[in-house]
């Protein structure tokens, strides 16, 4: 089976839902005859013509309200947005049209598109190529939010965002594109979206994180077990709708819940996963819900010592894990 | 645009009938339905006086730019994406006073969104009207995608027509929206139906240059410039621009100018912001009061048949009104319904 890194599982899941389903289009900035600035959708237009790849003008709002309305018509439209620090100017295609046209119309019609964006830090990336934005959308029904950590659930979770009926977004860490190859296979396959994936089995801590976080998770489990503790990472994919299930049941066999995420503490995921557990899980607990997030500045100052400062590494999240097993 | 209070002509219309294109029974068809329109506007302000609309918003004074640009649409062919004062546009296009009235009311049968949206945001799938949200100028950009699809589909002959007033040209999206269109020479037909205000704020302060249609010079377009009180004129132009598109000429920048005879919506006290000589000089020049009187000039109707006409109109919105008000309201589970498509994981299950 192929090899493949984030970006090439993206690219691969791009190709050949594109020839399964001449529905399926996609549109951005530089999408075309540069294949995108992270080579997501490197060789799409040789392949598939400029119909279906179609280099957008640089107006975010206008590369989303194109996509809905190709989606009311029936396309299946993958729209990239360069970074999520850019996705802003769309927010009101993204939360006031697309999440709403299916509610709003009583059912009429439903806007299946996917919105892709590259986010978080540790890139070199300053202010504006560095921003984790997905809690500006895990509030909106109508909305999933998914966040793929592997190359396999990023293509498998990329093919059923495509194929589902509603509106996706979908962000991908752009520290994982080029990271660790794994066995992706070729052709379709799909991972299904509301699903979190149980990362490491554990019995003493359960600890719910996404994205980068997630393979700095493991590496901090992995440190931690070795010190006699033994904790559970629970990827949770999908962000919105959150599964609710696989967190309340980690929780109650743990009895300790860690959360970790690149976005900021202040009205970032962790809140709602904590709220979730204190209000379903109380009794379970045998320690107060604890959340390792980013500092409240913004992500992240260009100095390479004020990012290393800023970001989340194995370290830091050990630290973390360390104090609450000892609570 | 001539001064009808001035006018000792029969009537002011650009030309006649046949000239634009419209046969005798369209004409009475669209009088008729012009003045159905104003009918259910008058009944809707009443509505909310009496407290049973808790929302209305007014399509009065625009009939003829709505009306005309509805005529030059293959209903349930080409798409129309309109923005909340196309009421009478909706009706044009198929929507019936009961669905109106359904709507306003919030009724579990409104057919625009089944009681969830506020008056104003008509939608009806089979007609390929497209469901709307309330941001200004967010929508011109759905139209945009409609006609990207039919290049992906290869379908030929389709055309999207999207209606915004003057106040959205400001707006953001709504420049992304006629730019695109206008790179890809798409098929899409932009009319504004300048009404010289938003809500408040006269055009002078809305729009640097006199003509909204100046704008689409920028865009790669022609922009043109209609009497929008004036059917035929509108009607001619719309056609014109809708052939064009569906013969895979490009788009178009259509501006109607017109005015609202009303308030913005039931919420707006515009004495504050125009005085009632303006308002009465617009009146002189009601786009139904014209084209009645054109009908009657062309003898396509007499006085009598007018009354008729008028009398049988209010007969309609009167049971319209009544079987509106006995339908029923949502049931309260539904509060739930299309979230997502069948099937699909809610976030509180």
């Amino acid at each position: 089976m192929p090899q493949r890194n984030m970006i090439e599982a993206i690219r691969s899941a791009l190709a050949d839902e594109m020839a399964a389903d001449e529905r399926v289009f996609v549109l951005g900035e530089d999408v075309g005859v540069k294949g995108g600035v992270f080579l997501a959708t490197d060789g799409l237009l040789a392949r598939f013509g400029e119909d279906r790849v179609v280099d957008t003008p640089i107006a975010e709002a206008g590369i989303v309200g194109v996509a809905i309305g190709a989606s009311l018509h029936g396309l299946r439209p993958v729209a990239e947005i360069q970074f999520a620090d850019y996705i802003h100017p769309a927010i009101d295609q993204i939360l006031n049209e697309a999440a709403r046209f299916r509610y709003r119309s009583n059912g009429d019609w439903h806007c299946p598109i996917v919105v892709r964006a590259p986010f978080g830090a540790g890139v070199h990336g300053a202010l504006y190529h560095s921003q984790s934005t997905e809690a500006l959308f895990t509030s909106t029904p109508g909305l999933k939010v998914l966040a793929p950590s592997t190359p396999y659930d990023a293509k498998g979770l990329l093919i059923a965002a495509i194929r589902d009926p509603d509106p996706v977004v979908f962000f991908e860490h752009k520290q994982l594109y080029r990271g660790a190859r794994e066995e992706v296979p070729d052709g379709s396959y799909t991972v299904p979206i509301g699903r979190a994936a149980l990362r490491r089995p554990g019995n003493d801590i359960s600890l719910f994180t996404y994205g980068l976080m997630a393979h700095h998770s493991l590496a901090a489990a992995e440190e931690l077990a070795r010190e006699g503790v033994d904790v559970e990472v629970i990827d949770l994919r999908t962000l919105y709708p959150l599964d609710h299930a696989a967190i309340l049941e980690s929780v109650r066999k743990t009895g300790k819940a860690l959360i970790v995420h690149e976005d900021k503490l202040t009205g970032g995921l962790g809140g709602e996963v904590g709220a979730l557990i204190a209000e379903h899980a109380f009794e379970y607990l045998d320690a107060p819900v604890r959340r390792l997030a980013s500092p409240d500045v913004h992500a992240v100052a260009f100095s390479d010592v004020l990012e290393a400062h800023f970001m989340l590494n194995p370290a830091k999240i050990a630290a973390a894990i360390r104090d609450l097993a000892a609570y | 645009m001539s001064d009808a209070a001035a006018a000792p002509a029969p009537h002011d219309l650009c030309g006649d009938h046949a000239a634009a294109g419209l046969a005798d029974a369209q004409v009475l068809a669209a009088l008729r339905g012009m003045i159905q329109a104003r009918a259910v506007d008058d009944r809707l302000w009443l509505l909310s006086r009496q407290g049973k609309a808790h929302f209305v918003i007014t399509s009065a004074g625009h009939e003829a730019t709505q009306f005309g640009c509805a005529l030059a649409v293959h209903a349930g062919r080409d798409y129309v994406v309109p923005y909340y004062r196309d009421m009478a546009l909706a009706m044009a296009l198929g929507q019936t006073p009961l669905e109106i009235f359904l709507h306003a009311l919030g009724r579990a049968a409104d057919p625009s969104s089944g009681g969830r949206q506020m008056f104003g945001h008509f939608n009806s799938r089979a007609l390929r009207i497209v469901s709307g949200s309330s941001s200004v100028g967010s929508h011109p950009l759905h139209a945009v995608g409609l006609a990207w699809a039919f290049r992906i589909t290869k379908e030929r002959g389709l055309a999207a027509m999207t209606l915004f007033g003057e106040g959205a040209t400001a707006e953001g999206a709504w420049h992304e929206a006629i730019s695109f269109a206008g790179i890809h020479q798409l098929p899409v037909v932009f009319v504004c139906e300048n009404n010289q205000y938003a809500i408040s704020v006269p055009q002078a302060r809305e729009v640097p240059v006199p003509d909204v249609a100046a704008k689409a010079a920028g865009y790669g377009m022609p922009g043109v410039i209609v009497d929008g009180n004036d059917l035929f004129a509108v009607y001619a132009a719309a056609r014109q621009a809708m052939e064009r598109a569906r013969a895979g000429g490009g788009p178009t920048l259509l501006e109607c100018k017109t005015y609202r005879l009303r308030p913005h919506s039931n919420a707006d006290d515009d004495r504050k912001y125009r005085g009632e000589d303006e308002v009465s000089a617009w009146r002189a020049r009601d786009p139904i009061t014209r084209l009645e009187r054109y009908a009657l000039a062309a003898e396509l109707i007499d006085q009598t048949g007018v009354a008729e006409l008028r009398q049988a109109v209010a007969a309609e919105v009167e049971q319209a009104i009544d079987q509106a008000e006995r339908a029923p309201a949502p049931a309260v589970e539904t509060l739930f319904d299309h979230l997502y498509g069948a099937g699909e994981p809610s976030s509180d299950q």
